[in-house]
């Protein structure tokens, strides 16, 4: 078991130099190349004024030199063992030193930052979503699945298909306008995290002058509601049929049969038995959630203005902003790898059978 | 069992019950602090607003101490706050509530110089002042730190003289070693300011001539010299030396200074994201103070959200698509608790057909003169901004905006005059063929109508263009595409025809877009247009710094632009706004809603404590 995990770390390395060496050419000999926005958002002023600005881009990130050049140099700026590189951006001694993440082109400002201002955002979002995900799917498939054919069965097989295949731009555009909207119902807030007042008030809801102030905390989950709703329908539906048709499956087999046979009650049976053979499926959906979680939703985070990690990668896709795709697929690839690790491994803990020896 | 609950287990959950109750009281206890400081904070706030108003009453003059200065505000009556004095003159005029806006995105940082996009420019105007700042509607260089000038004969020197009594956010004076530092700042280069600094080539030095005058040398005569030197928002002396350039370049909200609005702390400002961002009034303000206490801007980048939430009255003031704009206008009650405008503004983006007249080094049939001419008036752009812009633009002669003293008035659009057209095309030599137009060269006439495919707009006017040639027997390949795509195209100069637009300013240059140094591969004359006269004439109005002579130089090269037709211009776009209501003092000005800090909510109508 070991072996194979020092084994499959180590095959990380040679796949994620892969995956970014590819993001990275196809970005520069994309039409616009790198920086493409950048250099065109002077465009129709003075001729002098945008060769300077062309200049500057070019001494402060290089965008002139070959584009292996350019990668090349990225990967030394990430390595911690690499040429040392000076504040004047020319190479020094070789040995170790701290890696980077670089400068973003277009925001001027340590990538590390803005991974370190959106990433919470993403983060809340996931984690309050991704357990009502699970609780939803698996107890509604587990339901399904003991009374197969039954009404609730049926009913719940219908909404999962309609749940499942409603767009979330629809649903959230909808939301917005029939929850948010003064024309019809205004319950929820139309956008953001929280309000500006938030700031000045106290965590817990409390009461001022006789008037009740929600305070930091029921702001910001008054905020949550509708975009958690908007994250968490679809797949909710998806783990439900999931979780449903691997619960059948299990319960047709043949030990079921003999643990009925030998009188066992029913709930041992189910939960004991089936739930435990069942989360195999389960498992390999969850590795792929991981990456997801850190790569933020695109939709959701632009229809309800959340700046999670989804916009920052999109935004940076759209003006060629390097050093932020570059990092942006860095740690994507590296979560995508590493949650498939951890899969590995949750397979064997979950079921004995499997060995990777 | 052996699952059977013990008393081991019995310690584990009060355990954790008390470790909850610890949290929950303690979370308690922090909010009776906070209540306390929002108190003291309440308590301070009015102490400070009475303050400024006892130091604004002094300063006009009512009360005047032996001790006392004289200060800006007593000379600011004439000149640059007329409007806003006139608002406070109104029976239900009363300062407070706030003002929400909304930004598409949120500005990366908000420091000066550094930052780089449009949204941080809007909130540095309200928080930094200029020497002189335009009027809005007169578009008039009026007094605003500086409270006169003058520009020698040889038009190198521009000489400022400063207002007494301007102070900055903390209260420290504004004075000719600010501004001098502020230049000197924005030409070091150890300092980000990328932008700023391509700007100041033509800058030879800036002087301080004495406490409150300051001299521009610019090396050569230039037409933007007087922009550049009385437009520089000018910074703190005493609050940016504090900083290292690579503390300032790193920064993200260093933005400070002498306007009318202030950022509460901005050393430890840095972007929320999810936050809104807001300004607090400038209680040391030296000027006319504004009525509204804070200015917010929101993020929504969802247009739908964007509208909802104006609908909502969550946001104060939208800026609709023409479309939106007339959805919003028949809902009646909506209409009844907003103002709503529509105004033509000198410095709008316009809409045009491009002509390459050399595709790939090769002449094309767009190099003779009267093929352009005939298609522009092939093309009723009446129709276009009637049905497809929906009535909210006009249509334009030039680069330059009919509003604006650089076109000339008596140039009148191209007609819509299809006899005319085909004349034209036969002249140069065109015949008609069973339905096509034949060139001189035998060849049917045909060509590539490039155009932005994410503007649903354009490609309205795509289809348009293509139906009207088409009925002259031009066929038009329509073909959108993405506009990094488009703008790799034509560096290259291999496009035949491109639908686009330039975003307007109060003073266009055309040298990038239409003179011969501009077709080399770095300039954005694209269509490799030529007129050695049009070259001579814009070089000789660029150098002359003189509004008057300038604009009588403009007028000749709005001449050539318009008889030559390098563009075919479509339409300027209207600006659209909706404010909500309980704003009073709202109105249309040159330049679109006056400035919010003439506006004020009476206080029956506040909202916002």
């Amino acid at each position: 078991m070991l072996n194979y995990v020092i084994r499959r770390i180590l095959l990380m390395f040679p796949t994620l130099l892969g995956i970014t060496a590819l993001v990275f050419f196809v970005m520069a000999y994309s039409p616009g190349g790198i920086g493409g926005q950048a250099l065109e958002a002077d465009a129709g002023s003075d001729s002098a004024v945008a060769a300077k600005i062309r200049e500057y881009y070019e001494k402060r990130y290089g965008i002139h030199k070959p584009k292996i050049v350019q990668f090349g140099r990225w990967l030394n700026q990430i390595s911690p063992l690499g040429l040392e590189i000076k504040d004047d951006g020319s190479l020094g001694h070789f040995g170790f030193k701290a890696p980077s993440l670089g400068d973003s082109m277009e925001q001027n400002r340590p990538v590390m930052h803005l991974i370190r201002e959106r990433l919470p955002l993403t983060l809340l979002l996931n984690l309050v979503s991704i357990p009502i995900v699970y609780i939803l799917g698996v107890a509604t498939g587990i339901q399904a699945a003991k009374k197969r054919g039954g009404m609730f069965d049926t009913v719940s097989n219908a909404t999962q298909l309609a749940m499942w295949s409603v767009p979330t731009i629809w649903a959230g555009v909808m939301l917005i306008g029939l929850l948010a909207s003064r024309q019809y119902l205004k319950l929820f807030p139309t956008s953001g995290l929280y309000e500006v007042e938030a700031a000045h008030m106290a965590f817990l809801p409390h009461m001022v002058n006789h008037v009740l102030v929600r305070g930091y905390l029921l702001d910001v989950i008054w905020h949550l509601i509708l975009p958690v709703i908007c994250l968490s329908y679809g797949s909710s539906a998806f783990l439900t049929k999931l979780t449903r048709g691997s619960m059948l499956e299990n319960l047709g087999a043949d030990y079921t049969r003999t643990a009925r046979a030998k009188g066992l009650p029913e709930n041992v049976i189910l939960y004991r038995h089936v739930l435990r053979n069942s989360t195999l499926a389960l498992i390999t959906v969850a590795a792929g959630i991981l990456p997801s979680m850190l790569g933020g939703s695109i939709v959701v985070e632009w229809i309800f203005g959340i700046p999670g990690m989804g916009q920052l990668g999109v935004h940076a896709v759209q003006f060629r902003d390097r050093e932020v795709v570059l990092a942006v697929t860095l740690i994507g690839g590296f979560v995508s790898l590493a949650s498939q690790v951890l899969r590995d491994i949750l397979y064997a803990l979950a079921d004995p059978r499997v060995s990777y020896e | 069992m052996e699952n059977r609950f013990g008393v081991k287990d019995l310690v584990v959950f009060i355990l954790i019950g008390i470790v909850i109750t610890m949290v929950g009281l303690c979370m308690a206890q922090y909010d009776r602090q906070w209540e306390l400081i929002r108190q003291a904070n309440d308590k301070i706030d009015r102490q400070t607003a009475d303050l400024a108003r006892i130091q604004n009453l002094l300063a006009r003059g009512v009360i005047a101490g032996p001790t006392s200065q004289p200060a800006a505000v007593s000379d600011a009556q004439s000149a640059g706050f007329e409007r806003i004095l006139k608002a406070e003159s109104y029976p239900d005029y009363s300062t407070g509530d706030a003002v929400y806006d909304t930004f598409m995105a949120a500005p990366a940082k908000l420091t000066p110089l550094v930052s780089q996009e449009y949204t941080a420019s809007q909130v540095q105007s309200f928080v930094l002042d200029t020497l002189m700042k335009r009027d809005p509607d007169t578009l008039k260089w009026v007094p605003s730190v500086a409270k006169s000038f003058t520009v020698s004969d040889d038009q190198l020197t521009i000489d400022f003289e400063l207002r007494k009594g301007v102070v900055f956010a903390d209260g420290s004076p504004l004075t000719a070693d600010d501004v001098v530092f502020t230049m000197d700042f924005e030409r070091n280069d150890s300092i980000e300011a990328i932008r700023a600094r391509a700007y100041l080539d033509k800058l030879a030095r800036v002087e301080k001539t004495g406490d409150y005058h300051v001299r521009f040398v610019f090396k050569e005569p230039y037409f933007m010299s007087f922009t550049i030197a009385a437009g520089t928002e000018i910074l703190s002396r005493k609050f940016y030396s504090q900083f290292s350039p690579k503390e300032f370049n790193e920064s993200t909200g260093l933005l400070f200074g002498s306007g009318p609005y202030r950022l509460s702390d901005p050393k430890n400002w840095h972007p929320m994201p999810g936050a809104p961002i807001e300004l607090v009034r400038n209680e040391r303000y030296w000027g006319v103070p504004p009525a509204i206490d804070r200015v917010v801007w929101k993020v929504i980048p969802n247009p739908s959200a964007r509208v909802t939430a104006f609908r909502n009255g969550e946001i104060d003031s939208y800026d609709p698509t023409p479309e939106q704009y007339n959805g919003l206008c028949a809902d009646n009650a909506l209409v009844a608790r907003t103002h709503h405008f529509a105004i033509e503004v000198p410095n709008a983006p316009y809409r045009y057909i491009a002509w390459n007249e050399k595709n790939n080094g090769e002449p094309t049939r767009f190099a003779d003169k009267r093929v352009r001419q005939a298609m522009t008036m092939l093309l009723d752009r009446q129709t276009i901004v009637s049905d497809i812009v929906r009535g909210y633009g006009s249509v334009n002669t030039s680069c330059f905006s009919a509003l604006t003293p650089q076109a000339d008035p008596s140039i009148e659009p191209w007609p819509f005059d299809v006899a005319r057209a085909q004349q034209m095309l036969t002249d140069a030599g065109y015949h008609l063929e069973n339905g096509s137009l034949i060139g001189p060269d035998g060849k049917p006439f045909e060509f590539e109508l490039n155009y932005n495919s994410s503007n649903s707009v354009l490609k309205q006017v795509a289809a348009y263009i293509k139906d009207s040639l088409g009925r002259a027997g031009i066929n038009v390949n329509v073909k959108p595409g993405e506009l990094s795509v488009l703008i790799d195209k034509m560096k290259a100069r291999k496009f035949e025809v491109y639908l686009g637009g330039w975003s307007g300013v109060l003073e266009s240059d055309p040298h990038q877009i239409f003179c011969t140094d501009a077709i080399a591969k770095t300039g954005d004359n694209f269509v490799s247009y030529s007129n050695p006269e049009l070259d001579k004439l814009v070089d000789q109005a660029r150098s002359t710094v003189k509004d008057e002579l300038r604009n009588q130089i403009w007028h000749k090269v709005h001449r050539i632009i318009h008889e030559d037709q390098p563009y075919t211009f479509l339409y300027i776009e209207k600006s659209l706004n909706f404010v909500d209501g309980r704003f009073k003092n709202v109105m249309a000005v040159k330049t679109g809603v006056n400035p919010l800090q003439e506006w004020f909510v009476p206080l029956t109508d506040q909202k916002y404590k």
